[in-house]
């Protein structure tokens, strides 16, 4: 009776003091997003020191210790060629960071500037057990329900090291449009962050992560480089411009959505790499030594479903509230570090400013930066493009006016022609054969309006021709593209001119053979298991397997595909992705049984597997198969939902904290008196510190009766039944325990 | 005179009566045997053991009573006091599969080289040779590491661990069976272990 006094008071105390500290009607629980927000150096190993040589933040994503953080920090490229990862944590919210663990990457997509990293060992060096790490951790949001001006929270360390995690409020400005992701690829915020505070999380109001604020420092040999060298890394007793300087970016006002770190997060859960044959590599070829450029920059004032502008234009009308920023691109890499400026009236603009951030396409083509449902104020815009710090592209628009009823070209789309002239097919990836056709939409055409159609493959021009308009005002139209020998397969690309202006363009590629009016690329897909790569060709496709097969193959047949053609491999799981993979075909033309081995570190994970196979966002192709019961197990540690238990064991005669004290917390199936000193009557158990304090490293669900032992040799017991939480509860709750020597 | 007659009265030496006297050696007689009756009471709630079964590996064991045991790991069994201030007192059954080629000191390289890759400041202090009960010929291996706190969020000091590892290979397979405490309270708490070892089957 009296132990349950005793802790009765101390919740009722706590609640009171907690109540009085935080009385600012916040519902954020910052608490556990500070906690989970770690310091990430990248080092490399001279001699028997680790230079540092990038800096980034990171935020943990998991229990057993996955972090989020941006690629272009922790991934060894030429401006960070560190080898090892060193994660740090504030132990006190006021403190720096204090180097804890060492950490891998498990998976990482150079392009999107994600990493997703794995705490392997401590900081010493030694191995962290599988399961043994219990972090605070922050769970993602659907960054497709974020909002504009909505309230979103920035947490980072904004210094090189020596700064506590630091707090930016602000709110969603915009989204970005680019053809990798969407109308949603970047989120801006006009909230004033630190490049240094890259790799960071940025919240909603419920504390679930929306994305990760990114910005890419520029390569140091080029102007625009921002570098702080900080160590003597060359031993000349100086530290100075000859030493190895960390990059740090400029500001920061993009924001890489969490959905983009999904596929990364369940691939890293799952424990699954995915293994493609090196002779078919999908990674870009070696880096290019030539500067990236952009050129013919034009606006469109909506995109396709294939990513294809609709129409080309020279000015928005007043009201506007979609624009995409057009432009053909080459000799990119990953690495590449590329920006866009905007100015509106000669006055910088940073909503519609892009930061610098790493470039996400492909080696050459056609690319888009775009905004959607958001308007354009009126005003002269002036766009530059930077690729690595250089200007690489301008272009201006006006937006403003009313629409003026000027003849326009729109909604190409691609196909074989039927009897009646309509082209059939699925728009932008046609067969071989002799022709393609084009279809387009005609407005305000005038009779005798000069217009031009242009032919282009693979970048050369292959047919022009010039006409006079002689159709209606409105309507369709269809055009051809017929060769002498058959249409070889690749990228072709159309262009429409009105009096020599461009007036639309698309692209669209023709490969695989032609099956009625569509193109059969990929065939035989399948799935299969095989003692090795080199004997699934011999092995027969299955749409089951066994719970713990350690490795199955994805396996398919292709034709007709020409060497560059961007194609993609997406992999999910219960319909959620975990590897998607768009690259230039590098292999033959044609082939039979390429191999995607699926390697799962304990074994493939019960569940229901897909392949899909796409070219131009056009799904051509997939396969299904089922692991185990064909669903994946439920994890029980995945919600970081919930309260915060902490506190301190004091001694009730000299109030000083008692350490070694364990606090155990039961599950609510047993009380005290139920208890059986039964591990897996557990929810938590937790050890006191040195000054008595404890965490508990679950959170505590709302509503649910837990059962409280605190014991240690020397006192008295304290026990309780039927300890639970409110929804008024503050987070985290700190408890205070007085333990009477006995 | 009334107060030297009070004085001598009362440094006067009563003397008991029969009944009062043996109402004293009563009491005292019964003040002893409750202090026994607590002494035992306290010694057998001190020494209580649970036991435990587990057909599957074929381990019978007594282990203390309120610790805490755990089947969950990569062993039989595990039972650690969690009222043990500092680094909580563990017993651990574990079992590792052999060859007949396999010797003793293979399974304890094992041991150590896993160890070293998480343990700090892991060192072997000694290798012996040990009689379990019923005369079954064991291997003991102490060793020492340091002890740290996993919560990167406290401020534990390091505890230095003493473990010993009674090793024997019976049946195909080898069984591990670890004490492990606190350096500085080792040998106090040896006899737990002993006691463990005493009424362990298998």
């Amino acid at each position: 009776m009296r132990t349950a006094l005793y802790l009765a008071v101390g919740v009722v105390l706590a609640v009171i003091v907690s109540s009085a500290v935080e009385g600012q009607g916040q519902t954020i629980d910052l608490e556990r997003i500070r906690r989970a927000t770690v310091f990430i150096m990248q080092a490399r190993s001279v001699s028997s020191d680790l230079i540092v040589t990038c800096v980034g933040s990171g935020t943990i994503v998991s229990r057993d210790g996955l972090v989020l953080t941006s690629a272009h920090a922790t991934f060894p490229s030429r401006l960070c060629d560190g080898e090892t990862l060193i994660v740090a944590f504030s132990v006190r919210a006021d403190e720096p960071p204090i180097p804890k663990y060492r950490a891998e990457i498990v998976q990482a997509d150079i392009g999107l500037d994600l990493a997703l990293l794995r705490i392997t060992r401590q900081f010493d060096g030694r191995l962290v057990e599988p399961g043994s790490l219990a972090l605070p951790f922050v769970e993602l949001a659907d960054s497709n329900t974020v909002q504009l001006d909505q309230t979103i929270t920035v947490v980072g360390y904004p210094g090189i090291g020596h700064d506590p995690v630091d707090i930016r409020r602000g709110t969603v400005g915009g989204f970005v449009a680019e053809p990798r992701g969407g109308d949603r690829a970047w989120i801006k915020t006009l909230a004033e962050i630190p490049g240094t505070m890259s790799g960071g999380g940025a919240y909603n109001q419920d504390g679930q992560l929306i994305g990760v604020p990114t910005t890419a420092p520029i390569i140091s040999s080029l102007q625009g480089a921002a570098c702080i060298p900080v160590q003597d890394t060359n031993g000349d007793g100086l530290v100075n411009a000859s030493d190895v300087c960390i990059p740090v970016g400029g500001f920061i006002n993009s924001i890489r959505p969490s959905n983009f770190a999904r596929p990364l997060l369940r691939a890293a859960t799952l424990g699954i790499s995915v293994e493609l044959p090196l002779a078919l590599g999908t990674s870009f070829a070696s880096i290019p030594e030539r500067q990236p450029a952009f050129r013919r920059l034009f606006f469109a004032p909506s995109v396709n479903e294939a990513g294809m502008p609709t129409s080309v234009i020279r000015s928005l009308p007043a009201g506007a509230t979609s624009l995409y920023l057009f432009f053909d691109y080459e000799n990119m890499t990953p690495e590449t570090v590329y920006e866009l400026r905007v100015t509106v009236d000669g006055i910088p603009n940073r909503t519609f400013s892009l930061a610098p951030v790493r470039w996400s396409g492909g080696e050459r083509g056609l690319w888009y930066i775009g905004s959607v449902n958001q308007p354009w104020p009126n005003g002269v815009y002036d766009f530059t493009l930077f690729a690595n710090g250089v200007t690489s592209g301008t272009a201006r628009l006006l937006v403003g006016g009313a629409a003026e009823p000027a003849p326009t070209f729109s909604d190409i789309v691609f196909g074989l022609q039927d009897s009646r002239g309509t082209p059939l097919g699925n728009g932008f990836v046609l067969p071989t054969g002799d022709i393609a056709n084009a279809r387009f939409i005609y407005r305000n055409m005038q009779p005798g309006l000069p217009w031009t159609v242009i032919w282009y493959y693979e970048g050369i021009e292959v047919r022009r021709d010039e006409q006079v308009w002689t159709d209606g005002l409105s309507g369709a139209k269809t055009v051809g593209l017929a060769g002498e020998g058959g249409l070889f397969p690749g990228a072709y690309r159309l262009e429409l001119y009105i009096e020599n202006r461009l007036a639309a363009t698309s692209d669209f590629t023709i490969a695989g053979a032609q099956e009625g009016v569509f193109p059969r690329v990929f065939t035989n897909v399948r799935f299969a298991s095989a003692p090795t790569t080199a004997e699934t060709g011999r092995t027969a496709s299955a749409s089951a397997f066994p719970t713990g097969v350690r490795a199955i193959y994805g396996l398919f047949d292709w034709q007709q595909i020409r060497t560059g053609t961007l194609w993609t491999l997406r992999l999910s799981v219960d319909s959620n992705p975990f590897y998607e993979r768009t690259a230039p075909w590098s292999g033959q033309e044609s082939g039979a049984d390429f191999s995607v081995r699926l390697v799962g570190e304990m074994g493939i994970p019960d569940g229901t597997y897909r392949m899909e196979l796409l070219v131009n966002n056009v799904p051509l192709q997939l396969a299904q198969a089922q692991v185990g019961i064909g669903q994946l197990p439920i994890d029980r540690f995945a919600s970081a939902s919930g309260l915060q238990l902490r506190g301190q064991i004091l001694d009730a005669e000299t109030n000083r904290g008692i350490p070694g004290v364990s606090v155990i917390l039961l599950t609510a199936e047993y009380s005290v008196s139920d208890f059986e000193w039964r591990e897996d009557q557990l929810f938590a158990l937790a050890v006191t510190d040195r000054n008595g304090r404890f965490q508990i490293d679950r959170p505590l669900e709302l509503l649910v009766p837990y059962s409280v032992i605190v014991a240690t040799a020397g006192y008295l017991p304290v026990t309780a039944d039927g300890f639970r939480i409110g929804p008024e509860t503050p987070n985290p709750l700190d408890l205070t325990i007085y333990l009477t020597r006995g | 005179m009334a107060s030297r007659d009070l004085l001598g009265a009362a440094a006067r030496p009563e003397s008991l009566t029969f009944r009062q006297r043996w109402s004293h050696y009563i009491a005292v007689l019964y003040c002893l045997v409750a202090t026994l009756i607590g002494l035992n009471l306290r010694d057998a709630a001190l020494t209580a053991t649970i036991s435990y079964t587990n057909s599957q590996a074929g381990i019978r064991a007594q282990y203390p009573a309120n610790w805490l045991i755990d089947e969950s790991g990569n062993y039989v069994f595990r039972v650690r006091d969690l009222s043990r201030p500092g680094f909580k007192t563990t017993i651990q059954v574990a079992t590792r599969p052999v060859s007949p080629l396999t010797s003793t000191r293979n399974v304890l390289d094992a041991l150590n080289l896993s160890r070293a890759q998480t343990l700090a400041a892991y060192e072997v202090l000694s290798e012996e040779f040990y009689a379990l009960p019923d005369d079954v010929a064991a291997t003991a291996m102490t060793y020492t590491f340091v002890d740290t706190q996993d919560n990167p969020f406290l401020q534990s000091i390091p505890v230095v661990v003493q473990g010993l590892d009674i090793l024997t290979i019976r049946g195909g397979q080898a069984l591990v069976i670890t004490f492990l405490a606190d350096a500085s309270a080792f040998d106090r708490l040896r006899p737990v272990f002993d006691q463990f070892l005493d009424n362990l089957e298998f």
